[in-house]
């Protein structure tokens, strides 16, 4: 079977199509999973019970594998009333399987902070919230900017998991058209330079962040 | 209240585990005065100063600032900490905030108070420490003497009653501390209640009203530096004064 050009172009805008639905999901999950992992570290730190219980919480997280969230959200949760659509469980489950993994990459970050700067702000009267806001966050941005990056792309690289509860993402519609045509590498090979396209953009905007933050540092 | 002196130790004791770092500390400072702590390194100086912040909690005795006693909770400590300023070995200023933003974060963030005002105080004591040209820097880009002096700014714009400082010349290459030292003497001559651990006598001879040295957590000695550097009573200050000048 040879590489039909003509037919792969054909199916680009129906697989873009797509494309959008797992940028939106990828997007939002970055965000939920840095969101939710950052509560989980603050929490972790926020004394000596709650890091053993959040050291926990987070390990579960990472131990159990997230088709197996996915599966157990989407089909489990409505036996006790709750009923949600699958695209809001795709990212909710994505946002929390990686959540623990950016627990941990947040730690790192923080545990390279001087703990000097805590103390400077504690000398300046500044409450815990304002010090994790504007003295913690952005030093530790800086700190992990690259594995942050990693992860983003992680996150998008797992997209094709919600194609088991049916969400409309990309790779799951590559493969509807290859049901339907038997043709099954023009539209993968689609889908995965869309994907390609997709990391690159990601790592670019994680490689500008860090040059942004890392500003501060030159002389 | 004006009776009362800025900052009175009474029988303060501190341990960390089992060493005990401050064995009953007496301590009263009066305001305006300006003191001089010293000793060799582990003599517990250093843990005196932060316990008057609570940057460190004392164990057993009282400690008064303004005449309000230092207590564990968070709204009694955070109040004191308006009005103690201080000043690092290691600067600790913050890397990814400019200079100013250094010395504007706490005005605008805790303090509320609106930005141009904010960063017309910040300008008006980083002139103060003959340092305003340099607003729009990152620390990174600093000299170790520019940015202590933009450190000592950043605690002037609460506009503390009392500024302590910890070995705030320590760290610094030799041909910086002069500057620093100036903006200290020039503080000192202003009022300022300080509590300087340091090393630097020469600073203590100019603006030390008196001289706190410390060995194993005890205050061995205090007198004025006249009386202290010329005829130390303690053989352990002598021993240490000796050393100093070797």
């Amino acid at each position: 079977m040879q590489f039909d050009t003509a037919y792969a172009l054909e199916t680009v805008p129906i697989i873009l199509q797509a494309a959008g639905t797992t940028i939106g999901v990828a997007v939002a999950s970055c965000f939920g999973a840095a969101l939710l992992g950052f509560a989980w570290e603050i929490l972790r730190r926020s004394g000596r019970i709650m890091s053993y219980v959040m050291r926990f919480v987070i390990d579960c997280i990472r131990s159990t594998p997230v088709l197996a969230q996915i599966y157990f959200i989407y089909f489990v949760l409505p036996y006790y009333g709750i009923r949600l659509p699958a695209l809001l469980v795709g990212i909710l489950c994505l946002s929390f399987y990686y959540s623990g993994y950016l627990a941990e990459v947040f730690r790192a970050g923080i545990d390279m902070i001087h703990h000097g700067q805590m103390e400077a702000a504690k000398a300046l009267g500044l409450s815990r919230r304002h010090t994790i806001a504007f003295i913690i966050a952005p030093q530790m941005l800086r700190n992990i900017a690259a594995p942050l990056g990693n992860y983003f792309v992680s996150i998008l690289k797992a997209t094709p998991y919600l194609a088991v509860i049916a969400v409309p993402e990309m790779l799951g519609s590559a493969l509807d058209i290859a049901a339907e045509t038997f043709r099954y590498a023009e539209p993968l090979f689609v889908s995965a330079v869309i994907f390609l396209g997709l990391a690159f953009v990601i790592s670019q905007l994680v490689a500008q962040m860090e040059r942004r933050l890392m500003a501060s540092h030159r002389r | 209240m004006a009776g009362d002196p800025a900052v009175q130790f009474v029988a303060v004791d501190k341990w960390y585990g089992s060493f005990q770092v401050l064995r009953g500390i007496d301590l009263s400072v009066g305001r305006g005065e300006r003191i001089v702590i010293c000793g060799p390194s582990g003599s517990g100086k250093s843990t005196l100063i932060r316990c008057i912040n609570g940057l460190e909690r004392h164990g057993a005795g009282r400690i008064l600032v303004n005449g309000t006693e230092i207590t564990g909770q968070s709204r009694t400590i955070h109040a004191l900490r308006q009005d103690v300023g201080m000043v690092f070995q290691h600067f600790n200023l913050f890397p990814h905030l400019t200079v100013i933003g250094n010395c504007t974060l706490a005005l605008t963030k805790s303090r509320k108070i609106g930005g141009k005002e904010a960063r017309d105080i910040a300008m008006h004591y980083l002139a103060r420490v003959r340092i305003p040209e340099q607003a729009d820097k990152y620390p990174a880009q600093l000299s170790g003497g520019q940015q202590q002096r933009v450190a000592i700014a950043r605690a002037l714009c609460l506009n503390p009653k009392i500024m302590l400082f910890d070995e705030p010349t320590s760290a610094l290459d030799p041909e910086m501390i002069r500057e620093v030292l100036d903006v200290m003497v020039s503080l000192a001559q202003d009022g300022m209640t300080m509590l300087c651990v340091t090393h630097e006598m020469g600073f203590a001879k100019t603006v030390a009203d008196r001289v706190v040295f410390m060995d194993q957590g005890l205050i061995v000695e205090q007198a004025p530096p006249e009386d202290f550097f010329a005829n130390p009573r303690e053989e352990r200050s002598r021993h240490f004064l000796r050393q100093l000048l070797n």
